[in-house]
């Protein structure tokens, strides 16, 4: 196994930068800083978790706000009764478990069908929670001693380093080949001895863990729980657009999106929330029509001709 | 009391089904997964409410203007976008593509309506008359919006049956490759279905503006609508659509009826999901034939 050395330089890297960012941003960041930095991480962990199946496998799935919804109702209704951590990995693995439980029967369905289906299931989870809390005589739920900003920010960063090492450890072992191999041609890949079935549930699985976490933070972040807004279609369409822009055959190219399109709301949401979303659309659509690869993608690209061109006599003559 | 609740879910289901034909015209020849679908209804609706409230024009000339403006704005994104993207990609790619790019478009439709015209919702009194008819109460529009849209559903159904033109189209829609063979002219027929697409959208909302709020998001639920609708009926069977939108008009009234609004949602995704998994061709597909 050559693969593990493989991965030491990006995982140790990853790990530097989660503690710089961690323990020297606080420090020089005021409390807006430590604002746009919290929401900052907490897009790339969701975008990070997203590439897993979407981004490997080429099932485009619109369900990740149902995973982020449904950690953030499991960690309010747990929240007071059991220990911080232990509601955080609750979070977690409810949303792993619903994405098992569902994926199962989801993941026969294939290409249009299946984006359509997981926005569907999505709002349908939306709507029974909503069906359930009405019932229950409550319209939302408020949290009372939340950890401070710093805090949750620190925990953000360190789900963002481990969503991030997760997209990549997917993305190189032999795991991430398999789903590959599906993204390029699912029946082949069955015929080649891929099972193909526990690959796209499995990653559909680990994809979902990751959103649960951040559902329970980002409710944190705000003491109140609300369903229409943490089960929001919107939520999934912008990781989805992050993920376009930045490409999303690996964890880079996500990451890259995330930050684009973060610093972009930063500098036009105050002023201009719509522009923003008009804005985010234009990008979306030219990203697609133009670098179907993403920004990441498209330069990785552009870098690899202008290196070859760079070393002479070698292609032409 | 029933037939009541039959002749509601009819008015609401014929709307539905008005959406949902011209989202599958769109998917069945192109392949064009138009999630900003709604949004043009959501165009249509407020071309009909600025005209009526700033210039006295009746809604009835709008049924005129609202899809010659949303036909043009198809046309345009077609020749623009579309045709290129089309010569381009193939296969399973299209359907992701577009997907993207319209809710990209939704988007940017969106939020421009948002920008201009702000979130208030907006409302007009036309047809809000009631007529009574065998122990049935209805309000006028809701007949107006019965009648368009058998209308506009009925002619385009004549179209594709009647005339060589739609003979074309509807063999694009089973064998792209085929009818290029036999010497369709396909870019005729993206042609048609991008503009009578996005024109029957924009009508279907000039319509819904006489009897409910206009604003700029009020087209997200039509979407989705009509895509549980097209499921039903199959992915580019426009027959299977208008079965498909009475269905789900009628589920709608009678799920409302008997749990209360609050259910209404949970029920639409429901069926919707118990289709998609155990149906996926569609209720009246056959298996294997997509």
């Amino acid at each position: 196994m050559k693969a593990p050395s493989w991965f030491a330089g990006p995982i140790g890297g990853a790990l530097v930068v989660a503690l710089l960012a961690a323990f020297v941003v606080p420090g020089m960041a005021g409390d807006y800083g430590i604002e746009f930095a919290t929401t900052l991480v907490l897009w790339i962990a969701l975008v990070q978790s997203w590439v897993i199946l979407s981004g490997y496998t080429g099932y485009v799935s619109l369900g990740h706000a149902a995973f982020v919804g449904a950690g953030a109702y499991v960690f309010i209704l747990t929240w007071g009764a059991v220990p911080f951590w232990f509601g955080l990995v609750a979070a977690g693995f409810t949303s792993g478990l619903l994405a098992l439980i569902v994926g199962g029967p989801c993941l026969r369905v294939r290409g249009p069908y299946f984006v359509i289906l997981t926005l569907g299931v999505a709002e349908f989870v939306k709507y029974a929670v909503i069906n359930i809390e009405a019932s229950l005589g409550k319209f939302g739920r408020l949290m009372i001693g939340t950890p401070e900003p710093v805090d949750i920010y620190r925990m953000a960063v360190g789900l963002a380093a481990i969503a991030f090492v997760m997209a990549l450890v997917a993305r190189y072992s032999r795991f991430g080949v398999g789903l590959r191999a599906i993204r390029e041609n699912e029946v082949a890949a069955e015929m080649t001895g891929i099972r193909v079935r526990w690959l796209k549930v499995g990653a559909f699985g680990l994809s979902a863990l990751v959103p649960g976490v951040v559902g329970a933070l980002m409710i944190c972040r705000t003491g109140y729980f609300e369903p229409l807004q943490m089960f929001s279609p919107q939520l999934s369409l912008t990781i989805i657009t992050m993920c376009v822009a930045g490409g999303s055959d690996n964890p880079w190219g996500p990451l890259i999106g995330a930050l684009f399109l973060n610093i972009l709301s930063e500098l036009l949401w105050d002023s201009a929330p719509e522009l923003y979303t008009v804005i985010l659309g234009v990008v979306l659509v030219f990203v697609v029509l133009r670098m179907p690869e993403g920004i990441y993608g498209t330069a990785v690209k552009r870098l690899a001709r202008r290196s070859r061109k760079a070393v002479p006599g070698e292609t032409t003559p | 009391m029933i037939a009541q609740l039959v002749f509601v879910g009819l008015t609401t289901g014929a709307i539905y089904a008005l959406i949902a034909v011209s989202l599958n015209l769109i998917y069945g020849t192109m392949r064009l997964l138009n999630i900003g679908h709604g949004d043009m209804a959501m165009v249509g609706a407020y071309i009909s409410f600025w005209l009526f409230t700033l210039a006295d024009v009746p809604p009835y000339v709008s049924f005129l203007i609202a899809p010659a403006v949303s036909g043009l704005f198809g046309l345009l994104l077609y020749r623009g976008m579309f045709a290129g993207l089309l010569r381009r990609v193939q296969g399973d790619a299209v359907e992701g593509s577009s997907l993207l790019v319209f809710f990209g478009i939704s988007m940017v439709v969106q939020n421009s309506a948002s920008l201009l015209f702000s979130g208030t919702p907006r409302a007009y009194r036309y047809f809000d008359g009631i007529v009574e008819f065998g122990g049935i109460a209805v309000t006028e529009s809701r007949l107006v919006a019965l009648a368009v849209a058998v209308v506009a559903i009925g002619a385009v159904l004549a179209f594709l049956k009647f005339s060589i033109w739609g003979l074309g189209v509807r063999a694009l829609i089973q064998n792209r490759a085929a009818s290029a063979i036999v010497g369709i002219n396909v870019d005729f027929a993206f042609t048609f279905a991008s503009v009578v697409g996005f024109a029957l959208a924009g009508l279907a909302g000039a319509v819904i503006s006489m009897y409910q709020a206009v604003t700029p998001f009020m087209g997200g639920p039509y979407t989705t609508v009509g895509f549980v609708v097209i499921i039903l009926g199959g992915l580019g069977n426009i027959n299977g659509a208008i079965i498909g939108g009475l269905v789900v008009g009628l589920l709608e009234t009678a799920g409302i009826a008997l749990t209360g609004p609050n259910f209404r949602d949970l029920l639409i995704y429901g069926v919707f999901i118990a289709v998609l998994m155990l149906r996926p061709q569609g209720l009246f597909g056959r298996k294997g034939a997509h």
